[in-house]
């Protein structure tokens, strides 16, 4: 049984970096089971914190940053995400892309949104598609009167053999493809007639696919945006 | 060695923690762009830390993937109560780093002692952007009054991250004269902080 300065000391010694590999397995074992060593330890960490200070600061190798986010985990490390947002696929996709060597070198996305003038005698949904950071990626407007879905897309970067393929997913049932986002601002789909009765209460959905589109009606890429139709 | 220069307008610390504080909670939201914003505003100062004690830039770089994978993993657990950001971010990247080199066994020593970083000046004259650390002053003070060894050892141990047998032998001591000296040097220093407390 040790004493409480012993205990003390050896949080101390811990932080301070001087036990051996074996006494600070030994003491993380130890520490899981209590919590007074780890109030020791954090009080430790503060006392010596400033220490810190005086070590120089150098700057990271090249590319340290790409080498981390290749190795973040898929799925979030904390509590569940806000609907609007894919950010796991985003992320696997991101990191595809990195890989593909076909990601533009700059990520942060500005998007004019235009406000067409509303007209009186028609519903029109607006979908602010999401890329998972704080910056718009699509702007998704859909018009059932006019039957049109119209995507400006900026800098809505595909890798080179992928086509990015527009989903309406309905509150229940499966996904409805509206059709390729071209890489061109401004993109105008058709909306099918039989999707327009879905729009309430649905979101819209980029995936990542073949060249083309899917091959099978049905998504088969990750999500890269996603956003929620909103009346205007 | 490349060093980051001051910045010319530096964040009043505690901003500074409180915005570090906000990025650290939005990592733990599972938010990359958080921990890219925290990588940007921290990576040289853990790299800094992590460098100096593994003394490899390689291996050091893969200390610091580490460092920050963790704090993904971690930030959840992180509560401003509990410490300075800045001091939770540079505890995971040093015990990262410690463990690397106390597993491995063997680190090429440092140089001459004429090449010898004055720490203690260091801390007294802060380069860096560590405006974070603050209480530096009643650390310097408390450290000032330790035994010369003593207070030797602590800094070396902490800054270089140099183990009992290295400090035994960059001061031809015992292994156990060294442990002795670290135990009176960090029970003073408890003493002496605690009292300024």
């Amino acid at each position: 049984m040790s004493t409480p300065d012993e205990t003390d000391l050896r949080a101390a010694e811990y932080v301070l970096g001087t036990l051996s590999a074996a006494e600070r397995e030994a003491y993380r074992r130890e520490r899981a089971g209590s919590p007074a060593l780890a109030a020791a330890e954090r009080a430790w960490e503060a006392r010596l914190a400033p220490l810190a200070g005086a070590v120089p600061e150098v700057a990271p190798p090249p590319g340290a940053w790409e080498r981390i986010a290749a190795r973040l985990p898929a799925e979030p490390a904390g509590p569940s995400a806000p609907v609007v947002d894919l950010r796991p696929a985003l992320r696997r996709w991101r990191r595809a892309a990195l890989a593909a060597g076909a990601l533009a070198a700059g990520l942060a996305l500005f998007i004019a949104v235009e406000r067409l003038a509303p007209r009186p005698d028609a519903a029109r949904y607006l979908a602010v598609v999401n890329r998972g950071g704080e910056l718009p990626a699509l702007v998704v407007q859909v018009d059932p009167a006019a039957g049109t879905v119209q995507v400006r897309a900026l800098a809505a970067e595909a890798p080179r053999d992928r086509s990015l393929e527009l989903w309406v997913v309905p509150a229940s049932g499966a996904p409805r493809s509206l059709g390729l986002v071209r890489e061109e601002a401004g993109t105008r789909l058709p909306l099918p007639a039989g999707d327009r009765a879905l729009l309430d209460g649905a979101s819209l959905a980029v995936t990542l696919e073949p060249p083309g589109g899917s091959p099978s009606g049905a998504p088969t890429g990750p999500a890269v945006y996603r956003g929620r139709l909103v009346r205007e | 060695m490349v060093r980051v220069e001051d910045r010319p307008h530096r964040t009043p610390p505690n901003r500074e923690a409180a915005e570090l504080a906000g990025l650290i909670a939005r990592v733990a939201e599972g938010r990359e762009d958080a921990l890219r914003a925290l990588y940007d505003r921290t990576a040289p100062k853990l790299f800094g830390l992590i460098l100096r004690i593994v003394r490899d830039r390689g291996a050091a770089e893969d200390v610091l993937q580490d460092a920050y994978l963790r704090v993904w993993q971690s930030a959840a657990g992180y509560a401003p109560e509990a410490g300075r950001p800045m001091a939770w971010l540079a505890a995971i990247a040093r015990h990262r780093a410690i463990d690397l080199v106390r597993r491995k066994g063997e680190v090429p020593m440092p140089v001459a002692e004429d090449d010898e970083e004055d720490w203690l000046a260091r801390v007294a004259d802060p380069r860096d952007s560590e405006a974070e650390f603050l209480d530096r002053d009643a650390l310097l003070a408390c450290l000032g009054r330790l035994e010369p060894a003593q207070r030797d050892c602590v800094v070396l141990a902490y800054c270089e991250g140099l183990s009992r047998e290295e400090l035994a032998l960059r001061y031809d001591r015992p292994v156990n004269t060294v442990k002795t000296w670290l135990h009176r040097g960090l029970a003073a220093l408890r003493g002496c902080l605690d009292d300024a407390a």
